[in-house]
């Protein structure tokens, strides 16, 4: 069960695709998306899929997004067989099911490339409230923290004969209690102990923080810019004036 | 034994421990040494990824954690990650409920936990507005009053002041001395001097010692490759030019010794 | 900084009194004390006596944050702590905490190490200058880029201590800030203070259990017990009265075999604060 809060943890990997500027890494990931969304041949998915793996490996995390897209393949399975079963035709469910799977990359590519420190300077580049955008910068930081609390929870209890899967649906849900209220107990007690540490060093002190890190386009994101826009363009081109053959 | 977690770290590496019924043993190492990953083997909360628990000799498998943990106490070290009663009273008998204890033995296992712990005053009230000493006691109680045969505490000294210390000490050497089998993984060498167990010191998912408290104490190097400082009877012993055979256990021992020789 | 003389103590704490709100007791009950620049001090005594709310009190979070009860007043270099806005106090009073993972907010040590700056709004390049700074002092470079869940609990400590030394506070209130760690993670960070101490005249009161992991730095120790001093002095003051054990304090053997030989009427001429040091002693013929 631990994967599942180190799933959440971000992984620092250094490739020519994490260095880009954030905004950068954004705007591909959305072009993805639109594409995928827009595409509607088992070819044009693919080719898209194809496309999404690529820069994967060129971010050096083909295994994290391949992951994340296994996952989504039992999603993929089940949106196919309901397709077929609706009458929608073996060529469309199967475009329907690769084209969840597109999405899904998609937006994996972005949040596994992405460190939570660049998605704060695009939150804020986007002028969202900053006591918002930490809040959020805490949240990523402290939930797989807080599992890791629950699993201790559960640890002890365990220890001491509590049996979580045993009995009804109702007893169950009892057998929570001894979990959950340590829990809740323990998150309060943690976010005091961060709002006194926030507190003594400052945060709030100015009305304008300035930032360590900041968002510059060198030649190099602005290349990958155009180039990007670029084969979007040619993209959405191909798609209106192309018929793929399936 | 050997136990990888599941993000790939190898927590313990090739492990091999027995420990008697009635021994006392003390478990130290640095941070990250994997001493709270073997505790939690001994009841089958984590399983070996490689080799094997046995417990009475018996392969701990096929056992549920609930059964192990009816001879085997484990009282981790955050107290706020296990209380969740609404009255004290109700935080030691959970335990005993789940272990299915009738009403007759639960009435007389709780009185003796209240009273052997100190916290008769307190068996009305919530957990929560305890101390931080009398947290610490209340989890030692809610697992003492099941009577395991086996009781392991986890770093039990964190945060306590001296008569806390004191208290815990005193506890652990009559919990012995009843014939019970006690594990205390502890950071604080002074506290396991006082107790001088059987010491067991694990150094990246290692054990790299096993021995009586006095003579493991004493070897220098391996404790300061291991992150462990002596504590300072021993520091001071071997510090002396003229001392006796083995290093002092207590200060009046060690007073004894120095004035006999001043004279 | 200098420009006060020695004689101004750095920290004054002048007849406080503190109960939290809906408590019915008192935290503190009239706490006096002194504290001078270029000090270390241990601040000691029973679990419960008050030693964190006082600690709260000097870096403003009591009467800022927490709401309740308060009489007297607290001066930390000149600025009247209860009037002085928690931004500012920041700047002079830094706060290391036991827990090392809860005073952790950013994904990269550096970053981490920048935030207290951040908030003050400092500029870019200066801010850059103070974290390298401070993560050579430290020596921490290698962990810069390091997310903080890839930290051990002695590397967050330190990691935390940087972010606090960063803003170039003139007095560091530790609490309890070594109870999580490995006996030598926690003699390290002993010996870190004590290099800070000497190397950028920090002045630091700390408050810890295991007093044998301080007394070889600390300059004094102050004993409270119910919320009132009841103690202090040097090290080896404290710690050979025989009233401190009452006090809930852990007297280090190497003090209580000193206080025992000096009953039996063999005093050493030098009071000794390491087992090195009262093994010297008892060596020389
Ligand atoms: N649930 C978990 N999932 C993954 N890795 C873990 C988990 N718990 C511990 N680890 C890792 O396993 C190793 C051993 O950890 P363990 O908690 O057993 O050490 P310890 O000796 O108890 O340390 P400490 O003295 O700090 O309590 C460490 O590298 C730790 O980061
Ligand atoms: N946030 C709070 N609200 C109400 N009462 C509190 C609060 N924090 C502490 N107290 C009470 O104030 C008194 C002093 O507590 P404090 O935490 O200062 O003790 P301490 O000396 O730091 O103890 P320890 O060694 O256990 O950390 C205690 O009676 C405690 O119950
Ligand atoms: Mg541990
Ligand atoms: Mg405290």
């Amino acid at each position: 069960m631990y994967w599942l809060a180190s799933g959440l943890l971000y992984r620092r990997v250094v490739s020519p695709f994490t260095k880009l500027d954030p905004r950068i890494k954004l705007l591909i990931a959305i072009e993805f998306f639109v594409l995928s969304l827009l595409a509607s041949s088992v070819i044009g998915v693919a080719i898209i899929i194809a496309s999404i793996v690529a820069v994967a490996a060129f971010a050096r995390s083909l295994r994290r997004v391949g992951r994340t897209v296994a996952f989504s393949l039992i999603f993929a399975t089940f949106i196919f067989v309901l397709n077929l079963w609706i009458g929608l035709g073996l060529l469309r469910s199967l475009t329907f099911a690769l084209r969840f799977i597109a999405i899904i990359g998609s937006t994996s590519i972005f949040f596994i490339t992405t460190s939570p420190d660049e998605l704060e300077q695009i939150m804020k580049w986007m002028r969202i409230p900053r006591d918002v955008v930490f809040a959020f910068v805490t949240a990523v930081r402290f939930i797989p923290v807080v599992m890791l609390d629950a699993f201790q929870i559960m640890d002890a209890q365990k220890s001491r004969g509590l049996e979580l899967e045993k009995g009804g649906l109702l007893s169950r849900v009892r057998n929570l209690i001894p979990v959950l209220i340590p829990l809740v107990v323990n998150s309060v007690i943690r976010s005091g102990e961060l709002a006194e540490a926030m507190e003594s060093r400052g945060y709030g002190s100015t009305p304008k923080p300035t930032s360590l890190y900041g968002m510059r386009l060198r030649w190099y994101d602005k290349a990958v810019l155009v180039l990007s826009l670029a084969v979007f363009v040619l993209a959405l081109y191909i798609y209106h004036f192309y018929t793929f053959p399936f | 034994m050997t136990f990888v977690h599941q993000n790939g770290v190898k927590a313990l590496d090739g492990v091999s421990l027995t420990i008697e019924k009635h021994e006392l043993v003390g478990i130290v190492g640095e941070n990250g040494a994997g001493k709270t990953t073997l505790v939690r083997h001994i009841n089958g909360l984590l399983r070996p990824t490689s080799g094997s628990v046995l417990i009475d000799g018996a392969d701990a498998r096929g056992t549920s954690v609930a059964k192990l943990s009816r001879k085997i106490g484990i009282a981790f070290q955050n107290p706020d990650h296990q209380l969740f009663s609404e009255s004290v009273e109700h935080e030691i008998t959970f335990a005993l409920k789940n272990f299915g204890f009738d009403d007759a033995l639960i009435e007389q296992r709780l009185n003796w936990a209240l009273d052997f712990f100190g916290l008769k005053e307190y068996h009305k009230s919530s957990p929560l507005i305890l101390s931080g000493g009398e947290k610490k006691r209340l989890t030692l109680a809610s697992i003492l009053a099941w009577d395991p045969e086996v009781v392991v505490l986890d770093e039990p000294t964190v945060g306590q002041d001296a008569i806390q210390k004191a208290k815990l000490l005193e506890i652990a050497r009559t919990l012995h001395s009843a014939g019970k089998t006690i594990i205390i993984v502890s950071h604080d060498v002074e506290f396991l001097w006082s107790l001088q167990p059987r010491l067991v010191v694990m150094k990246r998912g290692r054990v790299v010692e096993d021995g009586p408290c006095a003579v493991v104490m004493q070897e220098r190097e391996l404790l300061e490759d291991a992150r462990v400082s002596q504590p300072q009877l021993v520091a001071l012993y071997e510090s002396l030019s003229r001392r006796p055979a083995s290093p002092f256990q207590d200060v009046s021992q060690a007073l004894s010794w120095v004035s006999g020789e001043r004279r | 900084m200098a420009s006060k003389g020695p004689e101004v103590p750095l920290l004054s704490v002048e007849g406080l009194s503190f109960s939290y709100l809906d408590s019915p007791r008192a935290a503190l009950t009239d706490v006096n004390l002194k504290i001078n620049r270029g000090e270390i001090v241990i601040l000691a005594g029973q679990s419960g006596c008050g030693k964190s709310t006082l600690l709260r009190c000097v870096n403003g979070l009591i009467p800022h944050m927490y709401p309740g009860d308060y009489k007297g007043r607290i001066v930390v270099d000149g600025d009247v702590v209860a009037e002085t806005p928690m931004g500012k106090l920041a700047q002079m009073v830094g706060f290391l905490f036991q827990n090392p993972e809860n005073q952790i907010f950013m994904f990269s040590v550096e970053r981490d190490i920048a935030f207290g700056l951040e908030n003050q709004g400092l500029p870019r390049q200066e801010m850059r200058r103070r974290v390298d700074e401070v993560m050579g002092l430290l020596h921490i470079e290698p962990l810069a880029l390091r997310p903080p869940h890839e930290l051990s609990d002695g590397q967050k400590q330190r990691v935390a201590l940087a972010g606090i030394i960063a803003m170039r506070p003139n007095l560091v209130i530790l609490d309890e800030p070594t109870s999580l760690l490995d006996p030598k993670t926690a003699s390290e960070l002993v010996s870190l203070v004590s290099k800070l101490n000497k190397e950028l005249g920090i002045t630091f009161v700390i408050v810890e259990h295991r007093l044998e992991l301080l007394t070889p730095i600390a300059d004094r120790i102050v004993v409270m017990d119910k919320g009132r001093v009841v103690m202090e002095g040097t090290p080896t003051e404290v710690l050979t009265n025989p009233a401190s054990s009452t006090h809930g304090l852990a007297i280090p053997p190497v003090f209580s075999l000193y206080s025992e030989l000096a009953e039996r009427g063999s005093r050493l001429p030098r009071a000794p604060l390491t087992p090195e040091e009262m093994a010297q002693e008892l060596n020389a013929p």
